[in-house]
């Protein structure tokens, strides 16, 4: 009987904390969806800036068309790599019925931001945990941490600019920290390794020319 | 110069000669038929550990890439071919009882080993060039052209090089190429002047740079201490010419130790070959 009177008692203090952070994920994620609703489309001169010690690439431009819910097209006239996880703007991408909450706190710094830990319900993205940093004042996402299974660590950090009426990323830069070895692949059978070597590095990502809401259609984005 | 015509048209008067080319052509044009047919297999298997964290869009599989490619095949079938020739430069007189009536003429065995070796290394340079036209213009025909990703299998990591600098780079590679496949020419060349018969210095070379290539690529801590002392070590000096940047002192001192053994082998075979009793 004391154990159920203590566990209610447990369950009393931390409930209507976690109802509360809910409350407050839902409501931050509720605004930016709010915020961006009039977006439709957009197309936009990117440029890609590796700087990973295992990536030795020159810049890279192309073309990108993004169109609601997720869909996204590069085109260029030479080889390009975009980076999937982090590298472009979808304000589609955090509804807050795709995602359940962990944890939300202040942020530590000058501007009015909240750090959100969520989780996706979506069976694709299992296995992710995001943690966005909010701006409360302008209902912006500032950074996005993404952890996946494997070890793999992504940190994006997004700077804006006022295009038509839309905040949209200026600058995004990529910090990211993985595996060298995918788990899956033979490593040959040589003297063990110490440890297996991560990759870190950053890849810079600049957005110019933005087109909004031009009504792209989908065969846009059909692969041929 | 008059000797060294007359032996390259002697070589290239035998049918053996063209054995060469032939396989090159089966291979290269096989190869790259098939590569085309499973072009969108090769390229998602190519990228799959960038595609989980990358789109990519572009001309990955193109002729560049094919010809590197293909390339790195090289030290499997060109050291045969090469010493099909090179092998019997000196012992096919033997083979064919010419050598006394080639050595009592004016020229010294000297020149005529020099005319020979030399027709050796022109027989290596066509193939290596003729194995390069194929690859690039077949390449380039059917898989059209675009930037090269250099990547290596199961590891995280490119190395692009825009197709401004491809040919420049794919020159000096295919010439690194030539070079380390001149020390092969060597080797066979060295064994001819020992033997009486063809076979055995072509399958002699053979020997020698399958067992130099298994220890090299053994991965065994002692093999690989032993590595850099095998020429086969460095057969894969072009491959750095589509590093970022290009090691230029390690090129260097490749292409100086590889000289070297063109020194040692064809020296010994000079000293041997003017030492040597004809009795054939």
């Amino acid at each position: 009987m004391k154990k159920i009177f203590l566990f209610l008692f447990i369950l009393s203090i931390l409930l209507p904390d976690y109802v509360c952070s809910d409350e407050k994920t839902l409501k931050s994620l509720e605004a930016i969806e709010k915020k961006y609703a009039g977006l439709r489309d957009y197309t936009a001169d990117v440029h890609v800036h590796f700087d990973i010690e295992t990536f030795k690439t020159p810049d890279m431009e192309a073309k990108l068309y993004f169109k609601i819910p997720d869909k996204l097209k590069i085109e260029s006239k030479k080889i390009f790599f975009f980076p999937k996880e982090g590298g472009f703007f979808n304000p589609a991408f955090f509804k807050k019925e795709d995602y359940e909450s962990r944890s939300v706190e202040e942020a530590a710094t000058n501007r009015k931001e909240l750090k959100l830990r969520i989780v996706p319900k979506k069976k694709d993205l299992m296995g992710r945990e995001f943690i966005l940093v909010i701006d409360r004042d302008e209902n912006l996402i500032r950074e996005v941490h993404l952890s996946q299974v494997g070890g793999r660590e992504t940190r994006a950090e997004i700077e804006y600019m006022k295009y038509d009426s839309f905040d949209l990323p200026k600058r995004i830069v990529l910090n990211l920290d993985i595996p060298s070895v995918e788990p899956n692949e033979s490593i040959g059978f040589g003297p063990p390794e110490q440890k297996p070597k991560r990759i870190t590095g950053r890849i810079e990502i600049t957005y110019s020319n933005y087109k909004i809401n031009t009504g792209l259609k989908d065969d846009l984005f059909k692969t041929r | 110069m008059k000797l060294f015509w007359f032996e390259t048209y002697k070589t290239f008067s035998r049918w053996r000669t063209y054995i060469g080319f032939i396989a090159i052509g089966v291979v290269v044009v096989v190869s790259e038929v098939v590569m085309k047919l499973s072009a969108t297999e090769i390229s998602s298997r190519m990228m799959k550990i960038f595609q989980k964290d990358f789109l990519i869009s572009g001309n990955v599989l193109n002729g560049w890439f094919v010809t590197a490619f293909i390339m790195n095949t090289l030290h499997i079938h060109i050291p045969f071919l090469i010493a099909l020739v090179a092998g019997d430069m000196v012992s096919g007189e033997a083979t064919t009882g010419t050598v006394r009536f080639l050595l009592i003429r004016p020229p010294s065995r000297t020149r005529i080993l020099i005319a020979k070796y030399l027709t050796a290394l022109f027989y290596t340079a066509g193939v290596v060039l003729f194995f390069a036209g194929v690859c690039i213009v077949l390449g380039l025909i059917l898989f059209g052209q675009g930037d090269l990703v250099v990547h290596h299998y199961g590891k995280f990591g490119i190395v692009l090089i825009p197709e401004a600098e491809i040919p420049v780079r794919m020159f000096l590679a295919f010439c690194a190429a030539f070079w380390s496949m001149t020390v092969v020419a060597s080797l066979a060349f060295l064994f001819s002047t020992l033997a009486e018969n063809s076979i055995g210095p072509i399958i002699g070379t053979m020997a020698v740079v399958i067992i130099f290539l298994v220890f090299s690529n053994l991965p065994l801590d002692f093999f690989r201490n032993l590595s850099p002392y095998l020429f086969t070590h460095y057969m894969g000096l072009w491959q750095r010419f589509f590093d970022q940047p290009i090691p230029w002192k390690e090129i260097v001192r490749s292409i100086l130790l590889l000289g070297i053994h063109h020194i040692f082998l064809f020296s010994m075979a000079l000293i041997i070959y003017r030492r040597k009793d004809i009795k054939s």
